[in-house]
């Protein structure tokens, strides 16, 4: 928590939709502010709005009011985005799909090639480069969409429910590479989650929503020392961070449906 | 491997039990010639046509015809079903006189286009045209109506081109329901091409049927069927090939 520099000022942002009954309140106004190089969890259940957050963040939704400043000096690309699903290109090898966002924004294919071959390195697919996605696995497909959001090097990596798909052993593994991956990038990360274990292990902050309508119900400092590992989750702060956490979110809101 | 060698050999085999029979049938039962020539004589006429040239005169032609009416419509099928995807009010206006277009029997309206484009290339162009049109046209609208919506994002998120978009994302997403299309509109692209040689012109492997039969030389009629059936076979040896390299990533291709 050393940077003090604002990277996503978020102020007073909300979202209603207009459905057949009248409108639908996705996310009631949300304020605040993340430092550059954070890594910040949101946790919380189904149409909470934490994916509709993260969508305005992203720019591919748009807000309904308030205001989302990000501090990215005008790139045409300001953040790199991991889907639930990996959301490849079929038709493409993995470092075709890597390379893509670089291919598209007229990027050498040298260039391209150095930088996507040691994304595919660092995040561990290495002999993995000229593999279609079908022929890999779910994690492995999940790493691949991570070199893909991070290969034009944007400083805000978000990321909605990324590791909700894949079995709980490679989830594990893929906490930790994500972990190292954060802090080998110094990206400023949001990563939305079901699973507050998740949540409390990675993050810096934990942002609770809560549902229906959607808004954020509180933030906790994480004060868990890093690097983060197996010893991280014998801490008893952890424990208590996550009964908190679940204490939460079995609010009358969150127990509602 | 071992499995493409033995569909070979079983090929082969079915072949030679129709030739078989055609040769029974000529031969010991024998069938007079104006009814069923013999492989013989069949050969001897595509042979003799071959050698003074006019067999790939006809065959030429018929193939051109083809060949331009498959590619031109596949760019206006895929054109037109990708217009219609991206606006969607559009369709709506255009889904109408789609729909009667699409019912209307081509075949029928092949004396028409003659009255309208004559008795040359065009007319015979436009109804293979009408026949290759609607299956990849249908195809197209399939291929782009089920994108993928998180691709859309994706596209909306690495800020792509509109031509962008389409070349990288939507054209080849939507190419394994465009190719089922373009195989239907193939085989009917031969039968348009065929037929319209029969009713005008005095070109294609439908005129040496039409000519054959009028002049009763049957061997000669057979041997023009036969080239059409080889032509058939090209055509679809030629779209499994090119399904083989475009759809390669969709696992197993099944010619």
């Amino acid at each position: 928590m050393s940077q003090s520099e604002r990277m996503i000022d978020i102020a007073g942002v909300h979202k209603t939709f207009v459905a057949d009954h009248g409108t639908v309140t996705a996310l009631e106004p949300v304020s605040i502010t993340i430092r550059e190089g954070e890594f910040i969890s949101i946790v919380g259940p189904s149409g909470c709005g934490k994916s509709t957050l993260l969508r305005l963040i992203s720019g591919l939704d748009q807000a309904s009011g308030g205001s989302i400043t990000l501090d990215v000096s005008g790139r045409k690309r300001p953040v790199g985005f991991v889907f639930q699903e990996p959301v490849l290109l079929p038709w493409k090898s993995i470092i075709d799909n890597v390379r893509f966002p670089l291919d598209t924004s007229g990027v050498s294919r040298a260039q391209g090639d150095k930088t996507a071959l040691d994304l595919i390195k660092m995040v561990g697919l290495a002999g993995f480069e000229k593999a279609l996605p079908r022929q890999l696995s779910g994690g492995m497909r999940q790493r691949a969409a991570i070199a893909r959001a991070l290969s034009d090097d944007p400083p805000i990596l978000l990321m909605d429910e990324p590791f909700s798909a894949v079995d709980l052993l490679t989830r594990d593994n893929l906490n930790d590479e994500l972990l190292r991956i954060w802090q080998s990038t110094g990206k400023t990360i949001l990563l939305v989650t079901h699973s507050v274990e998740e949540a409390a292990y990675l993050a810096d902050r934990v942002m609770v929503m809560t549902a229906r309508p959607g808004k954020l119900k509180c933030v906790h400092n994480v004060e868990l020392p890093r690097p983060r590992g197996e010893e991280t989750k014998l801490d008893p702060a952890y424990h208590a961070l996550v009964a908190q956490l679940r204490r939460d979110l079995r609010t009358p809101a969150g127990e509602a449906h | 491997m071992s499995g493409r060698f033995s569909a070979a050999i079983d090929y082969t085999l079915a072949l030679a039990v129709l030739l078989f029979a055609w040769w029974f049938a000529t031969g010991p039962m024998a069938l007079p010639t104006y009814l069923l020539p013999s492989p013989l004589k069949t050969w001897n006429a595509l042979v003799t046509i071959a050698l003074t040239g006019e067999l790939w005169r006809h065959l030429g032609f018929t193939l051109q015809n083809i060949v331009l009416g498959l590619i031109l419509g596949c760019i206006a099928g895929i054109a037109i079903a990708y217009v219609m995807t991206r606006f969607p009010k559009l369709a709506v206006w255009l889904d109408g006189p789609l729909v009667i277009l699409q019912t209307a029997p081509k075949i029928a309206l092949a004396p028409l286009f003659i009255v309208w484009f004559g008795f040359g290339v065009l007319s015979k162009i436009v109804l293979i045209f009408s026949l290759v049109f609607f299956p990849v046209f249908v195809g197209a609208v399939a291929g782009f109506r089920a994108l993928d919506p998180k691709m859309k994002d994706l596209s909306k998120l690495l800020g792509l081109s509109s031509i962008q978009r389409f070349r990288q994302i939507e054209l080849p997403a939507a190419m394994p329901e465009i190719f089922v299309g373009l195989k239907i509109g193939a085989v009917q692209a031969l039968v348009g091409a065929v037929l319209a040689e029969w009713m005008a012109g005095k070109v294609g492997l439908g005129y040496l049927m039409t000519f054959a039969a009028a002049t009763y030389k049957t061997p000669l009629l057979f041997a023009a069927v036969l080239m059409t059936v080889v032509l058939g076979l090209l055509l679809h040896v030629a779209l499994t090939i090119l399904e083989r390299r475009l759809l390669s990533w969709k696992g197993a291709v099944n010619g």
